[in-house]
């Protein structure tokens, strides 16, 4: 490969503040006269890039700031500090269900969930019965959400993700949901879109042996702050090695 | 009577230090609040007086002042009160800067084209499973507003013998107009939590759901508006040109809505019992907005007029029956200014929804 590697992902600086607000109350607000802030930084100062078909992998201990991130990334919400520019790439978060709306069938929700992640009716359409009939929920598809069972929930979360692609992809633990035939199947689906060299990932994980296997790069967050990045093996081991002792 | 004087003056600059303030995210100090306090008083009275002046009113007389000049003078401050803070914050700050003012409009306009699609969906869809389950489907549309009209014509036609002509029709287009309002705000306040799922999976312009939400209110508007047309022919109202009013009425009405709705949800994700408050103001209102009886005229002589003229809801239900029943163009200057003060609510809300979204899905 003597061509430059497009970048898919760039991130500048970026820092995310969770601004304690707690919710109020009218009554609260009244009685005490200043509502305290505080300022939690959850991620501080990181910056990476991903190049067009990477694989990078986050890892760091529970409450880092890797989900924080990876849903920066996603663009639910904006970091407060620094950029991050997708270069015009279509994203999206693979945690379970894209958002479905409760009162409304399988069917619908696919339409809108597709909408979200920014494909056109016609495409989601064209692809609607394979998302169907990789969920495997029979006729429930034509029924309320909220009478799935959690299982037909999370198929068909993970179906509609699967099945519409995007140019990048947002995985926050490879999932496995469902039965074990489903587990198979989604984990094999997730390898073929992870492995597709034109698509980008970023895989949020504690599963050294996944990471170790999957990605071409692995990002060390600890409190928020970035601690290595480069190759899988190497920071794999410093990590392991960190958390040990 | 000391205190209302006194209130005639002071409200209005209230009001436009309090909107001053929300502009500013409260990052002011008490010096400046002391100041801009002052300035307000003498901006907004400078002002008001000026006006009355120009009407050929010189000077104060208390003693025999009339409440209609005195309530009017107030309404004036109030709406002064209302666009000069954000003359002030633009000429006077630099964080709402004319350029941030350009940037936030470009980008309310993209995204509106963006996500119309994706809010038209939900609407339909909504509709669709809100009747797929129950028994009479669709007619429910009909039914519901039609038996409450009954009831008002019960109520108020026979026990308390109002006389407006075509009394049924009359109170149909008061319900008609006021539950598509007080629906859309009630909603409003809950609607970033009842989309809790959507958003913290996705990004999307969070006033795209409560535009929604107000299609599907709306279209039930226009089946009742439908009925309302229908009991014109069976009650035998003359049509004239002036029904042609009905749309741009109606628009009014919708961004008016969509302004207050906007700002309310910005506050619902914060204040958890907004929902209550909004509730207890609504149905006052309802009262004060002439649902089921004409405001100008049952009421006593200036409040009544001056109620219909500061309240919009009032105002746009009351052309509204112009328009339709008794052949009258709408007042165009209020009807103008209506559309104007709807237009700078939902930037205000518009803005700060963009301003402050970020932080939702960190709150719910």
């Amino acid at each position: 490969m003597n061509e430059v590697k497009k970048v898919a992902i760039e991130v500048k600086d970026v820092c995310i503040n969770y601004r304690i607000l707690n919710s109020v109350s009218v009554q609260k607000s009244f009685l005490r006269k200043k509502v305290r802030e505080e300022v939690f930084e959850a991620v501080k100062h990181v910056s990476f890039e991903v190049e067009e078909g990477g694989i990078l992998g986050i890892i760091g201990k529970n409450g880092s700031g890797k989900s924080t991130l990876l849903k920066s990334i996603a663009g639910v919400f904006s970091p407060n500090t620094g950029t991050i520019d997708l270069k015009g790439h279509s994203v999206s978060l693979m945690a379970l269900g894209v958002g479905f709306k409760d009162n409304l069938t399988g069917r619908e929700n696919i339409v809108l969930s597709g909408m979200l992640l920014g494909f056109s009716e016609k495409e989601i359409e064209a692809r609607a019965q394979d998302i169907i009939d990789f969920a495997e929920i029979g006729e429930f598809i034509d029924r309320p959400v909220r009478t799935y069972s959690s299982g037909m929930h999370s198929k068909l979360a993970f179906a509609i993700t699967a099945m519409l692609e995007t140019d990048i992809m947002l995985v926050d633990e490879v999932l496995s949901v469902g039965d074990e035939r489903f587990k198979k199947k989604s984990l094999a689906k997730m390898k073929e879109l992870i492995n597709d060299k034109n698509r980008t990932v970023v895989i949020v994980s504690h599963s050294i042996p996944t990471l170790k296997e999957l990605c071409d790069k692995v990002l060390w967050i600890h409190d928020g702050e970035m601690k290595e990045i480069g190759e899988p093996a190497a920071v794999l081991k410093h990590y392991t090695d960190f958390m040990a002792g | 009577m000391e205190m209302v004087n006194i209130l005639m003056f002071i409200i209005p600059p209230i009001l436009a230090w309090v909107i001053h303030i929300y502009l500013r995210h409260g990052d002011m100090s008490g010096k400046r609040k002391v100041f801009f306090f002052f300035l307000y008083q003498l901006l907004i009275n400078a002002c008001t007086y000026g006006v009355s002046c120009l009407r050929g009113i010189r000077g104060f007389e208390f003693d025999n002042m009339t409440i209609s000049y005195r309530i009017k003078y107030m309404g004036l401050g109030c709406v002064l009160g209302f666009v000069i803070p954000f003359i002030v914050c633009l000429l006077s700050e630099d964080q709402i800067t004319i350029g941030g003012f350009k940037r936030y409009t470009t980008r309310f306009i993209r995204d509106n084209r963006k996500y119309m699609g994706y809010a038209i969906r939900v609407a339909k869809a909504d509709l669709r499973s809100e009747v797929s389950n129950s028994y009479l489907d669709w007619m429910w549309w009909l039914i519901e507003p039609f038996c409450m009209m009954m009831i008002y014509t019960v109520i108020f036609g026979v026990v308390f013998n109002a006389s407006e002509k075509y009394f049924p029709v009359f109170i149909f287009i008061g319900i008609t107009m006021w539950s598509f309002f007080s629906r859309s705000i009630s909603g409003s306040v809950n609607t970033v939590r009842a989309n809790k799922g959507v958003i913290t999976k996705v990004y999307l312009p969070k006033y795209i759901l409560l535009f929604s939400k107000m299609l599907v209110n709306g279209f039930k508007m226009m089946v009742s508006m439908g009925i309302i047309l229908l009991m014109m022919l069976v009650f035998r109202v003359p049509l004239t040109v002036n029904v042609l009013y009905v749309l741009p009425i109606l628009v009014v009405l919708f961004l008016f809505t969509y302004g207050l709705g906007t700002i309310l949800m910005h506050y619902g994700v914060y204040v958890n019992d907004l929902g209550y408050i909004t509730g207890i103001v609504l149905s006052m209102m309802m009262y004060f907005t002439g649902t089921f009886y004409a405001v100008s005229k049952r009421v006593p002589a200036p409040f009544g007029e001056l109620l219909e003229k500061f309240n919009p809801i009032a105002y746009l239900i009351s052309s509204m029956r112009g328009a339709l029943l008794y052949g009258q163009a709408p007042e165009w200057g209020l009807m103008g200014l209506w559309g104007f003060v709807s237009i700078v609510l939902i930037a205000l809300g518009a803005f700060t929804i963009y301003s402050n979204e970020n932080a939702y899905v960190k709150v719910i």
